[in-house]
């Protein structure tokens, strides 16, 4: 009978199959071979790229080939004429389109693409920035993509408005989506950045990203991807400086080289090596300039005989304007509601702490620490991190007393036990320090160095197990009681370090 | 001609309805001989989708020989607009309103002379994205002769006026009709729902078997605004609605979502009336006959020799033998029919066409709309909205199907639904917010499912169109069928693409290519 039909069986499509693949195999090892003897022998031409430009559209990915054509066409470049070399780039700009079908994720051929667009004169970003458009509606994930229109954006200068708005449309697409919040936060430090300093964006915007993010975290809590931007939005600008700080003694400016004691190039503990002798009753001022430009002047008071203090002001509140404050309180609202229904959502209960913590750490301390408690109950693998955050809130209220008194003796006047260290260098003036009874491991030994001037240390009854990474002070006591560090630790550590006395 | 029609099959399906188009190409696709007849001069009898003039033509005979066809009856046609267009008024308003070209005012003859861009469906269904027959459609490979398009939106009912369904994550995270804390609530309630499962016995509903589904949404604290979403809206359910009931119809809805968009559904292109056609073309690609505006007369049974049974269907005077005949229900003869009372659920249709969407939007919309019952007693209302873009009427137009289980009569179940979303009156200059009626269809459908006679092994009954949204009822009838006629065969495997076909006989093959790459060593 006419027209019917037969399908070829398994067994033949198998066959057929492996053929194809053969013949594939078998093109690829001759393509090569062409390709490498013809780079020895040193034939850079219109032939070898042909090769190669088949090679990669079956496989993208193999960047030596890449670096051949980009070899080839500096090379090129040399001897053609500019219009010869405009349809060459051109040529390679529908190759890297091709490959980017094959592959969207190919590190090789958006890099291909970049390097032509910078190469070529004139080129047309509007068709580019399209391209992006058109990869991120395939996958608006791909972080490639984001990338390299981080990179046209950057070349083309589109109004940044319409790149935020982009970063809108696609979040609302899908808002899992770490690259897109990311762009997002850029973009908007860039439209609408907070003049006063200390915030990431102005207020008017904040509140509305406020509540955008919160909607996201209510929808689907166990995607991190809002998380993250929430924190931001939450955190502060952290002021950390360079070494463009000036001291004076006596008016008179003192030279020297400025280092920071961990090595960093922002640091929060600068060190003046200097051969200026310090006299008693001198004038002693410090004056640098602060992320923003502005001039922060310090002027120091002595505080012991040859000892100079000086102190700025310090707050760990970050500064929200009032309608942000009533947003976060809505916020804050809503958690608790939340709570109620729910009481071990522990996504839930950090959100709210936080909001606990940014509206007011002071009034809401024993709440927070509270919470943070419980959190490490039912977030048990991130115990670590509530521990941490345990630490350095309270320090954080401590700090707010110790720093207006006089002191020269830090020791710890709370109940929750210490794992980490922050804010050390607040206390790097401390000649007794006492961080005996806590549950410090070895771990946080190296940020011991900021205390520069400690000549007590009482490390006493904590969880340290070896000395790795103890710091470089002038110690005359150390305690090292109640710990669990070995014998022959404490030998290696006496003959690297001078400490007069240390109590085992 | 028709001496030339063989006369000895191996199935012969009568009628082109979606189960007996899913039959015959499931048995043709495994090698069955089938002969496939319909007595009407179209496709998909009460599945079909008509231009406009074809469904005068179904009106007219309908009503004419209210006999012929037995399961549609009070069927209502409505003008709302003039026969001629006053065409002197139109032109002058446009010179007036040159910036703003006026709407266009239909009459009855612009319908006349735009027929053939209308596909009305007479059996409007959505397919579920991972629904049955969209899972079939794939497996078979018969997909490639239809075409689909995404319902863009979902709407209800809510606080007497439409309301957008977030019914996505991406919905939820969007609407601002929900504070913060029912988003919470509404997708924990999502998410709980999608891991149900009802084999584990110990599962999060088992203690609400016999309660309602709205009493677990309660108790569960969902304010009223999200259990009308989740129960009226996604459910599509009443306040009886069963619990595990409720809980299967919301996982369907949700195990669809973000296969193909962002609402979990399907609408076939040119109307539903596509999809037996696409089944047909499978079983005649190969081998099955098809014989269109055939009717039949007889149907008997005798034993052959070796005391096989044979189905024999008179025809046109001649006779046609089988072993299996599939025949739809209102083209079987009475007499074959097994006399036991049948079930009956009737279905309560209408069809409106409208100068403008129920709710405009940025791009064309394809819209379910699902009421919930407005007056105690009522059942559920589902609404589909399609316009231009699927096929289904001129620009300008919008076609929108109503469907609910009969109370009463078509008209009097659904003609306060529709008031609440079109203006009635027929009124096209009014720039109000609802779309003018134009033109409407009331019918109803019996849905009759009805066995064989006792003692007939070798004729199987296939039921028409059901009010569920989907094709579920009719792929799993038409397997069940299949599987009576060959039992131990595989239901539609995936038919070959082109490129895998062997041509056995007499192809004359062209000059075989060669590529220019030789081993030159």
């Amino acid at each position: 009978m006419h027209g019917r039909i037969k399908v070829r069986t398994s067994e033949e499509e198998k066959a057929k199959k492996e053929k194809e693949r053969q013949e594939k195999l078998k093109f690829f090892k001759h393509a090569m071979q062409k390709i490498q003897s013809k780079r020895k022998e040193g034939e850079e031409d219109d032939e070898q790229l042909g090769i190669i430009e088949k090679v990669l559209l079956a496989n993208p990915d193999i960047y030596t080939l890449w670096n051949i054509r980009r070899d080839i066409l500096s090379n090129f470049k040399k001897i053609k004429s500019e219009e010869e070399m405009v349809k060459l780039y051109d040529s390679e700009l529908t190759l890297t389109e091709y490959c980017l079908k094959v592959n969207p994720k190919s590190y090789c051929a958006w890099h291909q693409r970049e390097w032509v667009l910078v190469n070529r004169s004139d080129p047309n970003w509007k068709k580019e920035l399209d391209l992006c458009n058109t990869y991120l509606k395939i996958d608006e994930r791909n972080f490639h993509t984001w990338d390299y229109r981080r990179f046209v954006v950057g070349q083309c200068k589109p109004p940044l408005q319409d790149e935020f708005d982009y970063t809108t449309e696609k979040l609302y697409d899908n808002f899992s989506n770490y690259s897109a919040w990311h762009y997002r936060s850029k973009m908007l430090v860039e439209l609408y950045p907070d003049l006063e300093g200390g915030r990431p964006i102005q207020d008017s915007h904040h509140k509305h990203e406020l509540k955008m993010v919160q909607s996201a975290a209510f929808t689907d809590p166990d995607d991190t991807s809002a998380w993250f931007y929430q924190r931001w939005l939450l955190g502060a600008v952290k002021e950390y400086l360079n070494n463009n700080i000036q001291l004076y003694i006596n008016d008179e400016c003192v030279n020297g080289e400025w280092e920071s004691c961990t090595g960093y190039e922002y640091d929060d503990l600068w060190i003046l090596k200097h051969s200026h002798k310090i006299l008693t009753k001198s004038h002693i001022k410090v004056e640098y300039i602060m992320n923003n430009n502005g001039k922060q002047s310090i002027v120091c008071n002595e505080y012991q005989p040859l000892v100079y203090i000086g102190k700025s002001e310090i707050s760990f509140q970050n500064q929200y304007s009032k309608p942000v404050v009533e947003e976060l309180n809505d916020q804050l609202d809503s958690c608790r509601q939340l709570l109620a229904l729910e009481p071990d959502n522990r996504w839930t209960l950090l959100t709210t702490t936080v909001f606990l913590h940014c509206i007011d750490p002071k009034l809401h301390h024993l709440e927070v620490i509270d919470n943070l408690q419980r959190l490490k109950k039912l977030d048990y693998q991130r115990a670590g991190y509530y521990n941490d955050l345990i630490s350095m809130w309270s320090i954080e209220q401590q700090l707010q007393n110790d720093y207006n008194e006089n002191i020269d003796k830090f020791h710890i006047r709370f109940g929750e036990k210490l794992t980490s260290l922050p804010h050390l260098q607040y206390y790097s003036f401390c000649q007794t320090v006492d961080l005996s009874n806590q549950e410090l491991t070895s771990r946080i030994l190296p940020t011991l160095i900021k205390l520069q001037h400690c000549k007590i240390l009482d490390l006493s009854n904590n969880k340290l197990t070896s000395l790795d990474g103890f710091p470089a002070l002038q110690l005359e006591q150390l305690i090292l009681k109640g710990n669990e560090i070995k014998e022959e630790d404490i030998a290696s550590f006496k003959e690297k370090h001078c400490v007069t006395k240390i109590i085992i | 001609m028709d001496d030339d029609l063989p006369t000895d099959f191996q199935v012969i399906v009568v009628g082109t309805g979606m189960v007996e188009s899913i039959v015959a190409a499931a048995c043709s696709r495994i090698g069955k001989n089938v002969l496939h007849l319909d007595s009407s001069d179209h496709y998909g009898g009460l599945w079909a989708s008509y231009n406009f003039e074809g469904l005068q033509k179904f009106i007219k005979e309908i009503n004419s020989d209210p006999n012929r066809q037995l399961q549609v009856y009070n069927l209502i046609e409505k003008w709302y607009i003039d026969k001629d267009s006053p065409q002197e008024e139109t032109k002058q308003e446009t010179e007036e309103e040159k910036t703003e070209p006026p709407k266009k005012i239909w009459s009855q003859a612009d319908f006349a002379s735009e027929y053939r861009k209308f596909n009305i469906d007479m059996t409007p269904k959505l397919l579920f994205s991972r629904g049955p027959l969209v899972e079939l459609l794939i497996s078979s490979n018969i997909a490639r002769y239809a075409e689909f398009r995404c319902v863009t939106r979902v709407l209800t009912w809510l606080n007497d006026k439409l309301n957008p369904v977030p019914c996505s994550r991406a919905d939820v995270f969007a609407t601002e009709a929900v504070s913060i804390v029912e988003k919470r609530m509404l997708m924990k309630m999502l998410t709980s729902i999608v891991g149900y499962n009802e084999e584990e016995m110990d599962n999060e509903f088992k203690d609400w078997t016999d309660k309602s589904f709205k009493d677990y949404l309660t108790h569960k604290g969902l304010t009223p605004n999200l259990i009308h979403y989740v129960l009226y809206a996604i459910a599509g359910g009443s306040d009886a609605m069963p619990c595990l009931e409720g809980v299967r119809e919301c996982k369907k809805f949700l195990m669809s979502l973000g296969r193909y968009g962002n609402t979990p559904f399907l609408w076939p292109m040119y109307g539903s009336g596509e999809l037996p056609q696409g089944f047909c073309r499978l079983c005649a690609v190969f081998g099955g006959v098809y014989c269109l505006n055939r009717p039949i007369d007889s149907v008997e049974t005798k034993t052959g020799d070796e005391g096989k049974e044979i189905v024999v269907i008179g025809s046109k005077s001649k006779n046609l033998n089988c072993d299996h005949l599939v025949i739809g229900i209102n083209e079987c003869p009475k007499d074959l029919l097994s006399s036991e009372p049948s079930e009956s659920s009737d279905i309560s249709k209408a069809i409106f066409i409208t100068n403008g969407t129920i709710m405009p939007s940025e791009k064309e919309p394809l819209t379910l709309l699902r009421f919930p019952p407005l007056d105690e007693g009522d059942n559920p209302v589902t609404v589909l909205e399609v316009g231009p873009a699927t096929g289904s009427c001129p620009k300008g137009l919008f076609a929108v199907y109503f469907i609910t289980n009969k109370v009463k009569d078509a008209e009097s179940d659904l003609m306060k639904y529709a008031e609440k979303i079109f203006d009635m009156t027929g009124d096209q200059t009014k720039a109000g917010d609802k779309p003018t009626c134009l033109w409407s269809l009331f019918y109803n459908v019996k849905d009759v499912s009805a066995g064989v006679r006792d003692g007939v092994e070798t004729v199987h009954v296939c039921a028409g169109p059901d009010a569920g949204l989907d094709f579920d009822r009719a792929v799993i009838q038409s397997e069940q069928i299949f599987k009576k006629i060959c039992p131990g065969e595989e239901f539609l495997p995936r038919a070959p693409d082109p490129e895998d076909i062997v041509f056995e006989d007499d192809v004359t093959h062209g000059p075989e290519f060669r590529g220019d790459e030789g081993d030159k060593e």
